[in-house]
């Protein structure tokens, strides 16, 4: 369906957008990329859709090479782009059929299947509304009917879900797993782990314009463990001393290696139970990763209340990709709300 | 076949009903007050030539780079559209629309000036040529500004070069190649067509007139056409 090899993309400022990815996607198949802003999400999906020029590098699309590209190649992949561009004076299905017609479709075919696909995604209200009184989740919406309404055989979807309600973003779900059934293959890229884990076959992670990993949701998740992961936002003396470390309870060595500052030192650590398997401490953050779920939980706090710190939040989650792209970068990869 | 993007502009202009009864209005409190007062008609044609000129350039150039800019041009072309085609159908419609809205200055000054029937008879045609060309400049300009201001710019002087080399601003020197080069400008019938309906007198319809300006104009649409993916180009503005 889509074949990369060895994409690169250098921006006319020189900045590199990506450095050198191969990758694949057959019918049927989900792959997310996931990655910091400017890690190259956007510059692959981009050079996938052929808006951009891979040199050096090279893309085949359903089985054949893009240079020269042929417009037909185009008409047959479906674009959700980042930000949702409409003709802002015409109704959301005007909007609709316009673009149905740049596919190639005829509007009395393409009225009946834009109407299937608002009702889905729970956009029927607002067929005759001009798209500038749409709210940004709406017009995204519209996007997501529009790149659909020619059948694509391959679906590229930038940040698809960004904006959309609990309901538009299970409805989105459904209508792309649905069309995955039918053989078409996607390449999305997100920065929400939730979405990843339930969309993907194959996950991508990509950093500074390299992918650091790649595999099915579930074989990167193994690489991070399955233990619980508590987060203890704290207030108090700043840390001292190298870096974050990870430590074993019952080691005795764990209160000096956990040192947060000469007086505030967590000797109570040491004696956690053994369901904590490791103890992260960052700036204004206790790490704990527990293999029985949240039952250590007071255990852990009373011994950070016992180190004098003050507790502001604790969080409580399971491993998601985020800790894989953590796994690897040893950075956190927030979501694009969290980097804007 | 379906022009989807003719049908386009046709709407969004009947939908901004401000910028409709503006684009009508405006330019038709400049050629009324010019055209009952008594200015020469050699000065009243160049005004109104200069207007419509610009007129047309403008409305062809900016809202191209501003779809450009905003993304829209290029949701069109990755649907597999022929970017030149996109382009013809944006520049016809455009122009056609100026047509429309300019039609009631046309008319003041026939009236105003009390033109005969064979002067407003050539005012149409001349008026059509001349805002498809000026449209197309528009287009051409749009693609080497990568602003809205550049764009500005490029079609004001565009355009007023274009109406200079069309003998708008100097009398005609017959036998000079300032002469030669006027006999194949898109622009040259209008002027002398709005020269003769102001009141200067001049020939009636004369088609001779129009075909090395039309034979320009098409020329340029098909550059247009040819070019159009570097005009809208991806990974360009």
């Amino acid at each position: 369906m889509f074949e990369a090899t060895e994409l690169s993309f250098t921006y006319p400022s020189g900045r590199r957008g990506l450095g050198s990815v191969s990758l694949r996607g057959e019918p049927g198949d989900r792959v997310v990329v996931m990655g910091p802003n400017g890690s190259g999400k956007s510059t692959l999906l981009r050079l996938v859709s052929t808006e951009l020029r891979s040199r050096p590098g090279s893309l085949k699309l359903f089985g054949e090479p893009c240079e020269p590209l042929s417009r037909d190649l185009r008409r047959r992949i479906g674009i959700v782009q980042d930000t949702p561009v409409h003709v802002d004076e015409l109704t959301g299905m005007e909007n609709g059929l316009l673009f149905a017609e740049l596919y190639g479709l005829l509007r009395a075919d393409a009225a009946g299947a834009l109407e299937t696909l608002f009702t889905s995604l729970g956009l029927d209200d607002a067929l005759d509304v001009p798209t500038r009184e749409y709210s940004y989740g709406m017009k995204k919406k519209l996007l997501i009917a529009e790149a659909l309404v020619h059948e694509p055989e391959l679906l590229i979807l930038d940040e698809p879900a960004l904006g959309l309600d609990p309901p538009s973003r299970a409805a989105l779900l459904r209508i792309l797993e649905e069309r995955s059934g039918k053989g078409v293959c996607m390449l999305a890229a997100t920065n929400d782990p939730a979405l990843a884990q339930e969309l993907a076959t194959t996950v991508v992670l990509l950093h500074e314009g390299e992918v650091v990993a790649h595999g099915s949701p579930a074989e990167l998740l193994a690489q991070v463990g399955g233990a619980t992961r508590i987060e203890v936002y704290v207030a108090g003396p700043p840390p001292v001393g190298p870096a974050p470390v990870g430590l074993t309870p019952g080691d005795p060595t764990a209160a000096s290696r956990t040192s947060v500052g000469p007086t505030t030192t967590l000797p109570a650590l040491a004696g956690l139970p053994a369901e904590i398997v490791s103890i992260q401490q960052l700036p204004g953050r206790i790490i704990a990763e527990s293999e029985s779920g949240a039952d250590v939980l007071p255990q852990l706090v009373g011994a950070i209340l016992a180190a004098g710190l003050k507790i502001e939040r604790i969080t409580i989650r399971e491993p998601d990709l985020t800790d894989v792209f953590t796994l690897f970068t040893g950075l956190a990869l927030g979501t694009e709300k969290e980097n804007a | 076949m379906t022009l989807p993007v003719w049908r386009t502009e046709w709407l969004t202009a009947l939908r901004r009903r401000r910028l409709l009864a503006l684009n009508t209005l405006v330019p038709l409190t400049l050629v009324a007050t010019v055209a009952l007062s008594p200015a020469p008609a050699v000065h009243a044609a160049a005004v109104f030539t200069v207007l419509f000129a610009l007129f047309g350039t403008f409305g062809s150039s900016i809202p191209l780079i501003r779809d450009g800019e905003s993304g829209l041009l290029r949701r069109y072309v990755l649907t597999g559209v022929h970017p030149g085609g996109l382009l013809l159908q944006r520049v016809f419609a455009a122009a056609a629309l100026d047509v429309v809205e300019l039609a009631p200055s046309v008319l003041v000054i026939v009236v105003a000036r009390g033109s005969s029937a064979s002067q407003f008879v050539m005012v149409v045609p001349a008026l059509i040529l001349g805002l498809l060309a000026a449209n197309a400049l528009g287009a051409i300009t749009a693609a080497l500004a990568k602003s809205v201001a550049e764009g500005a710019l490029f079609s004001a002087m565009a355009a007023l070069l274009m109406l200079h080399w069309a003998g708008t601003f100097r009398s005609p020197v017959p036998g000079t190649w300032q002469a030669s080069l006027e006999a194949w400008n898109p622009f040259r019938p209008l002027h002398e067509s709005l020269l003769a309906a102001a009141g200067a007198g001049g020939p009636d319809f004369a088609p001779a007139l129009f075909t090395l300006p039309l034979g320009v104009t098409l020329a340029a649409l098909l550059l247009i056409t040819a070019a159009g993916r570097y005009t809208i180009g991806l990974g360009g503005r």
